[in-house]
């Protein structure tokens, strides 16, 4: 079997063993049913005492056929308002480039949880979307309104 | 430099070592033939001015080294390191590659705080054991998951431990695909320990090393200032030049590789003397942007005579009113329409003052862009006649072999028409940057000598072109005449270059453009005449 499933299959079985709480990731299923593990449906809960407390946000993972030489691209569905969030929904983050902080050994539960941590601490130093980062810039109270009414948009269940 | 002459590209040094083993691909180079920045021997006696017996003016310092002595430079100073701070070479190249090969900042860090900069550098202090490749009992690999028994694995010294497979794996992608050598780390997260040499000797397979080494041997020379690899295609080797980034403004550091690429060590331009590389800079910029949108400007708009802005008549009649200004005109005569009356499509007021004024203004208004156009077609014009002149070499060498059974030349006696064509090359090249030079300078008397420079060196590659477009049969006849045609063309040359180097070291220049990083001209003072 090919690196990339068999990496993906182990991940797979280390998170049914043991994830973080609030925190889902599961790989999608083809319209015909079968289990393609090389794209994940997982959900990132709000950080408890954040401004992002009680949302839980859909994010698509998919993982490249050369995973995990090349990192997965992480996507929210639907785009989320956030300066390192790009208007697709991908997400800009170091540990997701190849050029910079991308390495083989992380997995995906190192991601989900590096994407929470980027929720409440956006880096301004690569924005990927003007509204919310001229909104995080500009005027933080209103910022932090509308991060409230997407977090009662996207309410864990 | 003594020590180094046999990596000198100086000609006149080189010329007789050269000489004998390079016959074979003289048909393309230039080694008997003296178009190069050294003035032949009796160019001295025209440019006695300048004092210096064995260096024109325009001549800077420089060596070229070949692919091994640069690896050599690399592992002198590897080994010197090596020995001073008692560590292996593998980690001594680690260190002086995070320092940019500045071994006295290097010593004096370690010395200050070592285990702060070796952590930096991405080594560790950790001297269990030399990593190699083991088998270990239940291991699994974080990497691919696999754990199947006698699975070999590896670590550096911080421990992080993989598979064989996924290290080779993770090592092919940094090396082959994305081009790093000096700085591939621990696959782990967060670690960012260095994978050295001989782990890497470990891991992979030959053409894998083979190109780290080219990698690094980049790297090598892309960290240093004072080196630069020949932009000719297929040449390996480096230029040193020590011209430092202020002195720009003053000289125009053309080098010349052994494989007689010439080139700018100061911008990533071809050879651009006379211009210096900032003006080069502006002008490439400003032909990209501007040359055939100022042709096209200067031939269908005119400027409103009251705020100047561009217009271009795209129908309609004579009667004009600037959308900016709102001012009223007429488009034949640029008169003001207030005078004009009522002939919408046809003005026949060409004598009126009103419309004389205007088109004087508008003649001004447009002298610029006529001037910058006369510059740029002149330079464009050499531009092509070089590329032109480098086909007619191509031809030259098929006249060569002709010549020689028509004849009876021998090879040696046939080198004139080479000569002749390189020299023809040349001096189209420094002729095409001269426009551009031109360009920028504010008028004075320094400019008229330099016009007369510029004319006189014209007229000789003109001359010397045409001799070129003869039938074979003549160009025998020719010889004495071409010979003397050329010399007269390297000549001039020599005598333009050195004028206008002469005036740039010591600020003499007035250009009509600023500098991007100006220097302070009286720093130059009188040392540079000798």
């Amino acid at each position: 079997m090919s690196l990339c499933q068999n990496r993906l299959q182990e991940e797979r079985k280390q998170w049914r063993k043991d994830h973080p709480f609030g925190f889902y990731a599961r790989p999608q299923k083809t319209p015909q049913g079968v289990l393609d593990l090389k794209v994940w449906e997982c959900g990132i809960p709000g950080k408890a005492g954040t401004i992002w407390e009680g949302g839980l946000f859909k994010l698509i993972v998919a993982f490249p056929d050369e995973y995990p030489t090349k990192p997965p691209k992480c996507k929210f569905s639907p785009p989320l308002f956030h300066p390192n969030v790009y208007p697709s929904g991908t997400v800009c983050l170091s540990i997701l480039n190849e050029e910079e902080a991308w390495k083989p050994a992380i997995t995906i539960k190192q991601i989900l949880l590096g994407v929470q941590d980027l929720l409440d601490d956006p880096n301004p130093e690569s924005p990927a979307q003007a509204e919310a980062y001229n909104m995080f810039k500009k005027d933080r109270v209103e910022y932090e309104r509308r991060i409230k009414r997407v977090v009662r948009e996207n309410a864990a269940p | 430099m003594d020590t180094d002459d046999e990596f000198m590209s100086n000609p006149s040094s080189e010329e007789e070592d050269m000489m004998p083993d390079d016959s074979d691909n003289d048909m393309s180079g230039d080694d008997d033939f003296d178009f190069d920045d050294e003035p032949d021997p009796e160019d001295i006696d025209i440019q006695q001015d300048f004092g210096s017996k064995k260096k024109a003016v325009y001549d800077i310092d420089y060596k070229v080294y070949r692919p091994q002595d640069i690896q050599e430079q690399q592992d002198d100073l590897i080994r010197e390191v090596n020995m001073i701070l008692n560590i292996s070479k593998e980690e001594a190249a680690i260190l002086l590659r995070h320092f940019r090969w500045n071994k006295e900042r290097l010593i004096e860090e370690i010395m200050d705080k070592r285990s702060q900069t070796l952590e930096t550098a991405g080594l560790s202090e950790n001297h269990t054991q030399v990593p190699r490749l083991q088998v270990i009992p239940c291991f699994a690999c974080d990497i691919c998951c696999e754990d199947e028994e006698g699975l070999e694995s590896f670590a550096l010294k911080c421990g992080h431990r993989y598979c064989v497979n996924c290290y080779r794996q993770y090592l092919t992608q940094k090396i082959c695909e994305d081009g790093e050598a000096a700085r591939i780390q621990c696959p782990s997260d967060d670690c960012n320990l260095i994978i050295d040499a001989r782990s890497l000797d470990l891991l992979v397979t030959q053409d894998l090393t083979d190109r780290y080494r080219r990698l690094l041997n980049r790297t090598y020379v892309e960290d240093r200032d004072s080196l630069k690899w020949c932009p000719a295609p297929d040449c390996e080797n480096v230029v040193e030049c020590d011209i430092k980034k202020k002195d720009l403004n003053r000289i125009v550091p053309t080098v010349s590789c052994l494989c007689s690429e010439r080139f700018c060590f100061g911008c990533p331009n071809e050879d651009h003397q006379p211009a210096p590389c900032d003006l080069v800079k502006k002008w490439l910029k400003k032909c990209a942007d501007d040359s055939e949108t100022a042709n096209w400007i200067s031939a269908n708009t005119k400027e409103c005579p009251k705020c100047n802005s561009t217009i271009e008549k795209n129908g309609g009649c004579n009667h004009m009113t600037c959308r900016k200004c709102k001012h009223e005109f007429c488009w034949m005569c640029m008169g003001l329409w207030s005078e004009h009356g009522t002939s919408w499509y046809n003005c026949n007021r060409f004598e009126e003052k009103s419309g004389t004024d205007a088109r004087d203004a508008q003649a001004k208004s447009r002298v610029s862009l006529e001037r910058y156009l006369h510059y740029y077609n002149r330079y464009a014009n050499h531009e092509q006649s070089a590329r032109l002149d480098k086909e007619m070499f191509l031809k030259t060498e098929k006249k060569m072999v002709s010549l020689q059974k028509e004849s009876g030349m021998s090879w040696i006696e046939v080198q004139y028409l080479s000569s002749a064509s390189q020299a023809l090359q040349t001096c189209r090249r420094t002729l095409m940057w001269t426009y551009a030079f031109a360009f920028y300078l504010a008028r004075n008397n320094l400019t008229e000598i330099f016009e007369d420079n510029q004319k006189d060196l014209e007229m000789a590659v003109e001359s010397l072109s045409e001799m070129f477009e003869k039938p074979v049969q003549d160009l025998a006849d020719a010889k004495v005449d071409i010979m003397d045609k050329t010399s007269y063309c390297n000549k001039r040359r020599v005598i333009l270059l050195n004028d206008t180097a002469q005036n740039l070291a010591e600020g003499k220049w007035t250009f009509n453009v600023e500098f991007t990083n100006p220097t302070p001209l009286g720093a130059v003072g009188s040392s540079s005449r000798r």
